[in-house]
């Protein structure tokens, strides 16, 4: 193995900090955690700008000590055994004198930032793609990629480093814009970015949408946001704790027999995939619905030390700066029997909503909203005129009962940049489309 | 015996050096570190973090192509610069920088575990004193100072140190199924907050938003407290920042020129003195200084970059560069932006004195949402909640209220403006007093 194929926090001395930890985490039920940390983003922007490259590396770590409710977080910008000597003893909340043994860290420097030949050929093979769709617009395309790194140590177990690599698309249009989380640079990834921008293109000067009460079918992309905003937010233990106790929502009905809905990071795309979650729990293939039943809520450590009934390993961090959260990481929806043309079929009169480019959930009133930015009038089941941006709005519980039919044909698809509480993660979902019989729809 | 570390200049002497032999022949180099202090009450309990953080960041360009580099901790001298891409970035002259007195409250202690945790717990009890029942969802208070260094090929040497305070609240009523209320506050110090009037603020919004009626369409004078007016000030940020603000104002000058009423000033001001922002340089080194962009609704200029404003100077005589450009942490590219921008208030003024003079009309205290304002169409509305007012007393709550007029009548209608200024973080600190305004609507 040459030095730039190391894994970073591979060498690290993880008997020596789970030693020290065991020192802080000295009362029972005390959980301790350091939690390595190293981030790359690399920025290709459009042709026309300055800096036309940008390159961000950091690195660092947290300790947490977390003890009857209560967690103390102590972070650093560097790796060395000083500092974390050092947030040890902060965490602990003992005075500076007191002696923790330092751990010897061995972390190598990172690699030299690299723009990689499929992120400069990216844009290319956008524009070329667009051209074989018989379209031509002004498009300023920025692509990033991601990298992150991360080493977890509690004072019993230390599960191996995890990678994740991924990247990111933005596109501005004079009328609008546009971004996706992609899994790789390659045509077919190409291929999708062309075929959102020309929809986006050709749906420029479309008619608005009728408000109203509508039979909408959301491609396997809008589903993505729908279920990510409707299901994972609400099943959230972070979110659940504001109504009273999480556990309290096990057994709630939520949906239909259709609703099949599971988070599984193991399953999650390549690059992006986890064993272990941001707090070095296994990850779990966690049944969030079975039949429209909710059965096991999204948890991170902090849940589940409070509960015996959940589970946790969905514990993720925007941020070593940020304490961990409970979120979902790759949402999958069960394949139901019908086509999409079947599912189409079905509606007389309606709207078809390929893609989402947003959505919101209120967890107090159960009110959404999922921002469509284009979409097609159904007529007798058949494919019609371009119509412009839309908006479904209601409660979470009206939709998911609207659910009539599930599609037999999953798609993977970025679901976005989540941004609840202020944290940003990206997540992920591999979704069929999804009839919904009457639900309310906004011009 | 370890050598000593060398120390902001000469670490960015060696940086800018490495960078020339990568024929990046105009560069810059910024120095942060920084601590921080977080508290935070909430569904995952109570969370204090203690955070020290130390970044870099370079821009460096030739006559072709331009690249930004930054990591955390400090940079090597011997970092493998990657391949410039894209255009060539125009790096900003050094300027001279006048005097400037590091304020003293920048060496106070950074909030302790207690004083955080006490002071959110205070806001929730009186929260629950002023409306029982009510929840806080979340509390965050954060603290943080900072030092950050500057230098570049073109001779800037700027540094400055800055503090930096935030309370984040939402909160809950009492009756099921109703949403959240959330205020966001920044200053210079935690010791500033005030835990009292936050809970009453948070208690204010949410009996507001559950007992007020929705009016039918209604036309009158309208007293916008400083809450909403920041809202409304910036929304008009398009007429204030950037190189096409000057061009979007025109088209609301009258025949004698002016854009709004004889009250409207408004300024942007890097060192006011107290404000969050308050620095000698800003994120790219220049200097800051006050700039006035409206003076007694006469329209001045706009919030420029150094590029624009040297363009626009070499057409006229030489003129100072101002630095308008910040960056949200080491991570970042500087941006244009406000630092501190108000409107001014008049120090004679009080709001009771103009609560007094109105007749018939309302007093809209608390946003409730986003607004929209559409330049094109000149128009735009923005949800809050606030009071009837007859006779200069409050008479019935209002709730889903929309503020809504031209651009054009906001602008001319202030009749009055008291001076009770008051700043929120909203993309910098945006402030605004109490204002009297005439010529606009509200719709449920």
């Amino acid at each position: 193995m040459t030095e730039s194929q190391k894994v970073p926090f591979s060498e690290l001395d993880t008997t020596a900090i789970a030693r020290s930890l065991s020192q802080i985490a000295d009362r029972e039920g005390d959980l301790a955690d350091v939690f390595f940390e190293r981030r790359e983003e690399i920025v290709l922007a459009p042709a026309d700008r300055a800096p036309g490259v940008i390159c961000c590396q950091d690195e660092g770590f947290a300790v947490r000590l977390a003890r009857e409710g209560k967690s103390w977080l102590a972070t650093r910008d560097e790796i060395e055994s000083g500092l974390l000597g050092a947030a040890l003893k902060q965490v602990a909340r003992v005075v500076p004198a007191t002696s923790y043994p330092a751990p010897l860290l061995k972390v190598d420097r990172p690699d030299p930032p690299i723009v990689s030949a499929e992120q400069l050929d990216f844009p290319r093979r956008v524009t070329r793609a667009i051209r074989q769709r018989l379209a031509a617009f002004p498009l300023q395309l920025t692509v990033r990629s991601h990298r992150r790194w991360l080493r977890v140590v509690r004072t019993q177990l230390s599960p191996d480093p995890e990678h994740e690599r991924f990247f990111s698309c933005e596109a501005d249009l004079p009328w609008a814009r546009w971004g996706t989380l992609l899994t790789r640079l390659d045509e077919s990834a190409a291929d999708r970015v062309a075929r959102n921008l020309t929809a986006l293109f050709r749906a420029r000067e479309a008619q608005p949408v009728i408000s109203g009460r509508q039979n909408v079918v959301l491609g396997p992309a809008a589903c993505a946001v729908l279920l990510h905003e409707l299901v994972a937010h609400a099943l959230e233990t972070d979110t659940l704790v504001l109504g009273g106790r999480a556990d309290a929502a096990l057994g709630a009905e939520l949906g239909g027999d259709l609703l099949n809905v599971i988070d599984d990071p193991s399953g999650a795309p390549e690059g992006v995939k986890r064993t272990t979650d941001d707090e070095g729990t296994m990850v779990v293939r966690r049944w969030l619905l079975r039949r429209g039943v909710v059965e096991q809520p999204l948890a991170d450590l902090f849940a589940a030390h409070s509960s015996t009934s959940l589970v946790a390993g969905a514990g993720r961090r925007g941020h070593r700066h940020e304490a961990p959260v409970p979120r979902s990481l790759h949402l999958e929806l069960l394949c139901g029997q019908s086509s999409l043309s079947e599912l189409l079929a079905d509606v007389d009169e309606g709207l078809y909503l390929p893609e989402a480019s947003r959505g919101r959930l209120d967890p107090l009133t159960g009110d959404f909203s999922l921002f469509a930015p284009h979409g097609r009038i159904v007529r007798q089941g058949a494919l019609g005129d371009l119509v412009g941006p839309s908006r479904l709005v209601g409660k979470v519980a009206d939709l998911l009962r609207s659910i009539r039919g599930v599609g037999n044909e999953a798609e993977m698809s970025g679901a976005g940049w989540c941004a609840k509480g202020g944290v940003k993660l990206p997540v992920w979902a591999t979704t069929p489309a999804v009839a919904l019989d009457s639900v309310e729809v906004e011009a | 015996m370890t050598p000593a570390e060398p120390g902001p200049s000469e670490l960015a002497a060696s940086v800018l050096e490495s960078l020339e032999r990568c024929s990046l022949s105009e560069s810059e180099v910024l120095l942060k570190q920084g601590r921080s202090r977080r508290c935070e009450i909430g569904p995952q309990g109570q969370v204090m973090s203690s955070s020290q953080e130390q970044g870099w960041a370079v821009r460096a360009t030739n006559s072709r192509s331009s690249l930004f580099v930054s990591g955390s901790g400090r940079p090597s001298p011997d970092i493998e610069w990657p391949e410039p891409d894209g255009q060539s970035l125009p790096l900003p002259p050094a300027q001279e920088v006048e005097e400037w007195q590091t304020p003293q409250d920048l060496d106070a202690s950074l909030m302790s575990e207690s004083e955080s945790i006490g002071l959110l717990e205070g806001i929730e009890r009186e929260l629950v004193r002023e409306l029982p029942g009510a929840r806080l969802l979340k509390g965050l208070l954060e603290e943080g100072t900072s030092e950050t260094d500057i230098f570049s090929s073109s001779g800037i040497r700027g540094g400055f140190r800055s503090r930096a305070a935030s309370l984040h609240l939402q909160a809950v009523g009492p009756w099921s199924g109703s949403s959240a209320t959330m205020i966001l506050l920044a200053e210079r110090e935690v010791r500033r907050f005030q835990p009292l009037a936050a809970a009453k603020c948070l208690a204010n919004r949410l009996l507001l938003q559950h007992q007020g009626s929705t009016p039918s369409r209604e036309r009158g004078e309208m007293l916008i407290g400083p809450a909403v007016a920041v809202r409304l000030l910036a929304g008009l940020s398009p007429l204030l920042i950037g190189s096409s603000a000057p061009q979007a104002a025109k088209s609301y000058r009258d025949r004698q020129g002016h854009i709004g009423s004889q009250l409207l000033t408004v300024i942007d001001n890097g060192r006011l003195p107290g404000g969050v922002f308050e620095a000698p340089v800003d994120g790219e080194g220049l200097p800051t200084r006050e700039v006035v962009l409206i003076e007694h609704g006469t329209y001045r200029q706009a919030l420029v970059g150094w590029e624009r404003a040297r363009a626009d100077a070499s057409r006229s005589t030489a003129t100072r560069l101002t630095g308008n450009r910040r960056r949200d942490s080491w991570r970042d590219l500087p941006r244009l932006g406000p630092s501190h921008l108000y409107l001014k208030p008049q120090t004679d003024v009080s709001v009771a004195s103009l609560l007094g003079s109105i007749a018939r009309g309302q007093y809209l205290i608390e946003p409730v949402g986003t607004g929209l304002f559409d330049f094109q169409a000149d128009r735009f509305h923005l949800p809050v909640c606030g009071f009837e007012v007859q006779q200069g007393q409050a008479t019935a709550p209002l709730s889903r209220v929309w503020i809504e007029g031209s651009i054009g009548s906001l602008l001319r209608g202030i009749q009055a403006v008291a001076r009770d200024l008051s700043f929120e973080p909203l993309g910098g600190m945006i402030g605004s007093p109490t204002i009297l305004v005439t010529g606009l609507g509200i719709r449920g």
